[in-house]
């Protein structure tokens, strides 16, 4: 989707502000969404598409306004609406509760808990190993011209950009289709190399090289 | 991260909780009171991050790729294998590519779409790294970005750039840095920061207090 999300090479957001100390959380609240949304997959209670492609719809202005955990606690109301986990105005309604002063709850639930760590450390499986890639390292490929309207993981600056393939990383299955969990077999996925000047035209600085993970599907031969 | 139960700084009843911070707090309440989820279970989520998953592991595994030429070897060819065996691996680390600074080279990574990062081995990501600003330039002005981060690379170094679209997860593997010589692992594993790993500063050889 050509959102705000897509960033790569826009202007105007200024330097790169660094915080010293803290930088993971600013706030008690934030690690708790991370959390519980976390604990919402491990339960099942979320359905609809992944939550990067719910992000990506979110209205652009607030997208950039919010938060990255605010983006987060977002999806995640989103997706347990959609699997009916909870309806829309339930969240104002406990809002207004503990707004007078009423403790929140708090449960116990050891299995859950040993569950959802062993979940993170046990992760997703790697990438498939890719049995017959249609390009090798070396080769000159071009990326697509493309304007999807759902989530891809093709950005819009290397679009129609021509560069060279480094390595055959693996296969996954495509996130244009499996964020909306539509049926598709795993492909190979490049490691394509980029000059900068092919992305960007001259500049004052010395060339750089950008590389990016880029699917089968969204490349074709140069 | 182990300041996150300090932000509040003392004040915790004087300072008035933000509209977002009362409606995660809501969101928490529902499904603990739906009995869906439970509160120690998302206070094991958070330990597990505060505690044992974090820029020490990665710091952990450049010290060994620096003192062991074979394991830096392994390293290189299969990053997850090899970072397995020191103990580190599981979500968003499964497919691990180590790419090595060297004379003439300087890797950096970003996620130019989202926030894509090898948790297992530096934990979760800065919000620096998840900023518009770096996601925009950090691929379309590096040298740029890097000199905010206070790294002035010689002039016959080239940057490359990781933009992280798939689920490849990159550490960088910094140089290390001349003044080391003769020092032990754990010494050599403490000059190891997250930034370096990531690709926007250098290690630097300064002893710390034991």
């Amino acid at each position: 989707m050509d959102g705000v999300h897509d960033m790569g090479g826009m202007h105007g957001f200024g330097p790169v502000v660094v915080e010293r100390g803290d930088e993971v959380f600013h706030e008690a609240w934030e690690p708790r969404v991370f959390a519980l949304y976390h604990l919402s997959n491990v339960r099942g209670l979320v359905g609809g598409p992944n939550g990067r492609a719910i992000r990506e719809s979110m209205d652009p202005a607030h997208y950039l306004e919010a938060s990255y955990y605010e983006r987060w606690l977002w999806s995640a109301e989103r997706r347990l609406e959609a699997k009916g986990t909870i309806a829309p105005d339930e969240v104002e309604v406990m809002m207004a509760r503990l707004a007078v002063s009423e403790a929140p709850p708090t449960a116990a639930d050891p299995q859950l808990a040993a569950e959802a760590v062993a979940q993170l450390r046990e992760g997703s499986p790697p990438m498939g190993i890719a049995a017959n890639p249609r390009f090798a390292p070396g080769d000159h490929v071009r990326v697509r011209r493309m304007h999807p309207d759902g989530h891809t993981r093709c950005p819009r600056y290397v679009r129609g950009a021509g560069g060279v393939v480094e390595r055959v990383q693996g296969t996954d299955r495509l996130p244009d289709k499996a964020a909306y969990g539509l049926p598709t077999e795993p492909e190979p996925v490049y490691a394509v190399a980029f000059a900068s000047q092919d992305l960007w035209g001259e500049s004052d600085e010395p060339p750089w090289t950008v590389l990016l993970d880029l699917f089968e599907t969204y490349l074709e031969p140069a | 991260m182990s300041d996150v139960h300090d932000n509040d700084g003392g004040h915790h009843h004087e300072r008035l909780a933000s509209p977002i911070e009362l409606r995660a707090r809501a969101l928490e309440a529902l499904l603990v009171e739906k009995g869906l989820v439970s509160t120690d279970a998302i206070d094991a989520v958070i330990e597990l991050f505060e505690n044992d998953v974090g820029p020490q592991n990665g710091a952990k595994v450049v010290a060994r790729a620096w003192v062991d030429p074979a394991y830096r070897e392994r390293l290189l060819a299969d990053g997850a294998a090899a970072i397995a065996e020191l103990g580190f691996g599981g979500a968003e680390g499964n497919t691990m590519v180590v790419v090595p600074n060297g004379p003439g080279v300087h890797n950096a990574v970003v996620c130019t779409l989202c926030s894509c990062y090898p948790w297992p081995v530096l934990g979760l990501p800065p919000s620096w790294y998840k900023s518009a600003p770096y996601r925009a330039r950090m691929v379309s002005e590096p040298y740029a970005v890097l000199r905010e981060f206070g790294l002035e690379l010689p002039a016959e170094t080239t940057i490359r750039v990781w933009d992280s679209t798939a689920e490849v997860r990159y550490l960088v593997l910094p140089e290390r840095p001349s003044g080391t010589e003769g020092w032990d692992e754990e010494a050599l594993a403490a000059i190891v920061k997250r930034d370096a790993m990531i690709g926007v500063a250098v290690p630097v050889a300064v002893q710390t207090p034991a």
